[in-house]
């Protein structure tokens, strides 16, 4: 039995199923497939320890792009953002084992750093370290929205080839440059180092104090193999300020329910417009007719006809995974195998029974209700990259820790709790001596735990249940090739129109009528949507453009 | 050639960079005067005595990316400079006692590699090719001018133009290629072409060397490209001595100045940069002299040039934060061994007279090469040194002519060495790093520790103090992606004109970058020539 659709989309992650509500809106008979029971990719919900729920991998919502909230009218199917409430950086009681960047019993040994959404308290709180870094943190803010202000667009155009002769792909840069020349000096020169920088070479411009630093540094540099100190990492800096601009819905949180609750809005979006989604429908390959993708064929042997496919998976499972070994030009297969993926990062859930109680902030209060950062000094962030490069996790390892039961309680039973740990550096690819990721698994998971207990000493004690989720458990769990939690290593070679590959960063491959549609393509990861959105309108242009 | 007691242009310092922009306004007739704080000209292009009657390179040792054109214009050849090329341009030996050659024969080296990886041996000629293709690429754009993106002009957009027929005539695969590789950390980049690690560290050494990153740090790809730009270097890079030592390159280019009518004054420290309405009008020298000038031209590094040099009302709150942000903290410290004789590299066995008369590179690993970066972040001196160390003696024997018979000159360039110490002073552990920099020959060469009858050490403090290198760095600032082509030193300053009017700037702080080059030097010129040429009247 065949069936035949307009158009097909290859997964069910958050990316696929944009992709497939903007096509289904525009009328196209549309269908989206997952291989797995649940959808939502990596922005998934799953009760791990019975009765709690957590946000498995993507942990928080960050720059979900306003358009397609408002377009897919999102917040009617349910999307409930709820705001996180500032940053918690704990420092160790004696500086830990490599320091805090302050010597051993120095003015802020076992000290915090916490910054809120309430300025002003930030402001009081930053002056306890520095005066200068308090004068300079306004002054840095207002810039960097500014920056935010004129960086946005890039992220919703489609990059063009610059070998190409085509000069209306080159049209939205044109305005971008114009805008560029109308900026003052300090602006012009700050983009420039932003897009080349190391997010702690910087940040070093404005600030003194390390955890403060190393805190906003973090931010560059996850889902990245690249340490606060590597070049081009400043840019990320952006993404936390552009939320600011992008007005009504807070950018910045979490989804009541968890991520996936994103995930299942953006599906009855998709639904509601007339898609049809399919879990537990793995796809084995892409059928391709005369140079020409023509449908799927499911692992169960079902084919399905499509006039077009889009992929949401990685370029490297799309065309070397999934297509015929010699659809494709061995060339192009070549720069497919170059781009590069090495994930860095992994993932621990623990369920509790109490909350962590911090040595340097005792008690519950608000300092728990925001990210808690893991990050005391910029030498900490760097050597824990250092582990990672020699193929290890780190010992110490930056950790990104969210509460999520302190702003939605409904994700555990009355009075527990779930905490969400996002761990850097997990390198998937192993030195071979440590053996391999599960051999491995317990050990990262207590080195997490070790972690923690430096600053939270009862964490041990609470823990009811403990999920470790190393990037070989998200490359199998997830389909992340390589366990990189944006498809694709965001580093400088990687991005714009070289995203996956230089010649197709326009959401087109060599094949005609497939397309890429998931964070391999431009602008790249995170919850962000703008690549499945983007995708989906080139394939509605081009459709428009075949029909003219 | 004064009138009205002001010289037409003067350059702030006599570096070789300054030199060439001097003879090149001297050849257009310009009346030019160069002050230099030193008692000779050349700056980092020195010849010295290491120990007596041992000469060598001071600082730098290879001046094959001196610019063929600058060696035309300025008559250099008819001035005396003499360019001495050895067939071998790499001999790296390794722990095991095995060595990888690269000689300036493509297939040589090819054919010597098979031993090694056939895989290798195969793709070296391609990669080659492709080092060469984007070379020439860059070595156009490192002979232009940046655009002036604020304002771009007709003449802005011809080189636009002539710029995107070159990248076109790349071919579409090496212009993808191009701005793929560009901003990748060099380890990626040679792990693309090779499966040796010793062959991919030996390449990527290129890509770090005189600068504070490691070979896995982004851009340093474009790092090995640009020492690849305008010279013959390909693969291996260019291995090319001055006979009489990199301070020759600097005589011929004094006397090249004098040829045309310039002058030259040493022993003269510049102070500051004086400017009427501004418009820079002179320079004040350390005594107190003044010493006008229709135009200003700064030899030194963009920091010290603006930050020192200029009266900070002029810079502005917005340049003078930026210029002191500026990036040039050195990681490179230079060890020169006076030897009573010729070292016996292990891996080199009899053949030694043949294969260390290039550049001897010290590079087991990509991992090795980055633990040596890794101290250097942590404010220490890298404990296993990147060590590139030259002979010029055994292709230049004149070096030693005054020294016992057999003796030798060893030069070695050494990273990483960063300009500040955690712990302790550069002052103070000197020695420690000409000790550390012996014993780590002595794992290659054993015995050499016994042959070292002088040494002179380098740190990155020694050439901020001796050069007045701003940080030590021997570039004059961080040849990285946030420094570079447009925004090299800075945004709006990339094409040689400083916030005064008439003030120019033409050392390796300009676009497009350190090294024996001349190329910064003679694009300043050019510019400054187009300005002077429009105020004729």
């Amino acid at each position: 039995m065949t069936q035949r659709y307009d158009a097909v989309v290859i997964g069910g992650g958050h990316n696929g199923l944009i992709s497939a509500a903007y096509l289904a809106r525009a009328g196209l008979r549309t269908l989206v497939l997952e291989r797995r029971h649940v959808l939502g990719g990596a922005a998934v919900t799953e009760e791990i320890v019975p009765g709690f729920r957590f946000s498995v991998a993507s942990y928080v919502v960050s720059l979900l792009r306003p358009e397609i909230i408002r377009e897919l009218d999102l917040p009617r199917h349910g999307l409930d953002i709820l705001p996180l409430d500032g940053t918690f950086t704990p420092l160790p009681e004696g500086g830990g084992p490599w320091g805090s960047g302050h010597a051993r019993g120095g003015a802020h040994d076992g000290d915090y750093l916490w910054r809120v959404n309430d300025h002003g308290r930030t402001i009081r709180e930053l002056r306890r370290w520095s005066k200068v870094d308090a004068e300079a943190y306004d002054e840095y803010g207002r810039l960097m929205v500014e920056m935010a202000r004129f960086i946005k667009p890039i992220l919703g155009i489609v990059p063009p080839d610059p070998t190409g002769r085509d000069p209306r792909e080159f049209l939205p840069l044109a305005g971008l440059l114009r805008t560029f020349q109308s900026l003052p000096e300090m602006q012009q020169a700050v983009f420039v180092q932003l897009m080349t920088m190391s997010a702690a070479d910087f940040l070093d411009q404005w600030f003194e104090t390390d955890p403060l630093k190393a805190t906003m540094s973090a931010s560059g540099i996850i889902g990245t193999f690249q340490g606060v100190r590597s070049p081009g990492t400043a840019y990320v800096l952006l993404h936390h300020y552009m939320g600011e601009i992008d007005g009504a819905f807070r950018a910045w949180g979490i989804p009541k329910g968890g991520t996936g609750s994103v995930s299942m809005a953006i599906a009855s979006a998709a639904q509601a417009a007339g898609a049809e989604i399919r879990t537990e429908a793995p796809v084995a390959r892409i059928v391709v007719r005369n140079g020409r993708a023509t449908g799927v064929a499911l692992e169960s042997g079902e084919e399905i006809e499509a006039a077009t496919v889009l992929s949401s998976v990685d370029a490297r499972r799309t065309f070397l995974g999934l297509l015929e070994p010699g659809t494709l030009d061995p060339a192009f297969e070549d720069e497919v195998r170059r781009f590069k993926f090495r994930g860095s990062s992994g993932k621990v859930n623990l369920a509790v029974d109490r909350l962590p109680d911090f040595t340097c902030l005792p008690g519950d209060g608000e300092h728990l209700r925001g990210a808690i950062s893991f990050s005391p000094s910029v030498e900490y962030m760097e050597r824990a990259y250092d582990d990672a490069k020699y193929g290890r996790f780190s010992t110490r390892p930056y950790i990104d820790m969210i509460i999520p039961t302190l702003v939605d309680p409904s994700m555990a039973p009355p009075g527990k709790h779930v905490i969400s740990c996002f761990i850097q550096y997990a390198p998937y690819h192993l030195d071979p001596a440590l053996g391999t990721w599960d051999d491995q698994r317990e050990a990262f998971g207590d080195a997490v735990v070790d972690t923690i207990a430096e600053r939270a000493p009862n964490i041990r004690e609470v823990i009811v249940g403990r999920q470790v989720l190393t990037p070989l458990d998200l490359e199998r769990t997830l389909g992340l090739t390589e366990g990189n939690i944006f498809q694709g290593e965001l580093s400088l070679e990687q991005l714009f129109f070289n995203r996956p590959v230089p010649g197709y960063a326009r959401f087109r491959s060599p094949v005609r009528d497939l397309w890429l549609c998931g964070s391999a393509t431009h602008p790249g990861g995170g919850i962000m949507g703008a690549n499945g959105r983007l995708a989906a309108l080139e394939v509605l242009r081009s459709q428009r453009r075949r029909a003219a | 050639m004064t009138t009205g007691g002001a010289w037409d242009a003067i350059v702030v310092g006599g570096g070789h960079n300054g030199l060439v922009t001097a003879a090149y306004l001297a050849r257009a007739g310009l009346g030019t005067l160069v002050l230099e704080r030193r008692d000779l000209v050349g700056g980092t292009a020195e010849t010295g005595e290491i120990a007596p009657g041992f000469r060598g390179p001071i600082a730098a040792h290879t001046v094959g990316r001196l610019r063929p054109s600058i060696v035309r214009d300025l008559r250099l050849r008819e001035q005396g400079l003499s360019l001495l090329a050895p067939d071998v341009r790499v001999f790296a030996p390794q722990p095991d006692g095995t060595a990888i050659t690269l000689w300036a024969d493509v297939a040589r080296t090819a054919d010597g590699l098979r031993g090694r990886s056939n895989d290798d041996s195969q793709g070296y000629p391609a990669f080659d090719r492709l080092v060469r293709s984007l070379g020439r690429f860059l070595a156009e754009i490192a002979a232009t001018t940046p655009p002036d993106i604020r304002s771009p002009s007709l003449g802005d957009a011809l080189t636009g133009l002539r710029l995107g027929r070159s990248f076109r005539g790349l071919g579409k695969h090496d212009a993808r290629t191009a701005l793929r590789v560009l901003p990748m950390a060099v380890a990626d980049f040679v792990a693309e072409a090779f499966e040796s690690d010793p062959l991919r560290a030996l390449i990527a050494s290129r890509g770090i060397q005189y600068t504070a990153m490691g070979p896995w740090s982004a851009g340093t790809t474009a790092v090995l490209l640009t020492d690849s730009a305008g010279n013959d270097g390909g693969a291996p890079g260019q291995t090319v001595f001055a006979k009489g030592g990199p301070g020759a390159v600097a005589d011929a280019l004094a006397a090249s100045l004098r040829a045309f009518g310039g002058q030259i004054r040493t022993g003269t420290e510049v102070t500051a940069i004086t400017s009427v309405n501004g418009r820079a009008n002179g320079v004040v020298l350390a005594g107190g002299e003044e010493i006008g000038g229709r135009c200003v031209i700064s030899g030194l590094d963009p920091k010290t040039t603006l930050t020192r040099l200029l009266d900070p009302v002029e810079v502005g709150p917005t340049l003078g934060w930026r210029a002191n942000n500026y990036r040039s903290h050195g990681s490179t410290a230079k060890v020169n061994l006076a030897l009573s004789a010729l070292p016996r590299f292990t891996a080199a066995g009899d053949e030694g007279r043949q294969l260390l008369r290039g550049r001897i590179v010290i590079a087991t690993g990509i991992d090795d090469l980055e633990r040596a970066f890794d101290d250097s972040k942590y404010g220490r001196m890298s404990a296993q040194p990147y060590i590139e160390a030259t002979i010029p003696s055994l292709i230049d024997p004149l070096l030693t002519a005054q020294a016992p018979a057999g003796s030798h000159v060893m030069s070695a360039v050494v990273q990483w060495t960063p300009y500040r110490l955690r712990e302790y002073e550069w002052d103070d552990c000197r020695d420690t790093l000409g000790d550390l920099v012996v014993r780590r020959l002595e794992e290659f060469a054993p015995g050499i520790g016994g042959l070292v009858v002088g040494r002179q050490v380098l740190t990155p403090l020694d050439l901020e103090r001796e050069y007045g290198l701003a940080g030590g760095h021997p570039f004059h600032g961080e040849p990285s992606l946030d420094q570079f082509f447009l925004w090299r030193p800075l945004l709006g300053h990339a094409r040689h004109r400083m916030p005064l009017e008439r003030l120019y700037l033409c050392g390796s702080g300009a676009h497009p970058g350190g090294g024996i080059t001349g190329q910064p030097g003679q694009n300043a010129a050019r510019e400054i020539l187009s300005d002077w040429k429009k105020r004729r009247p």
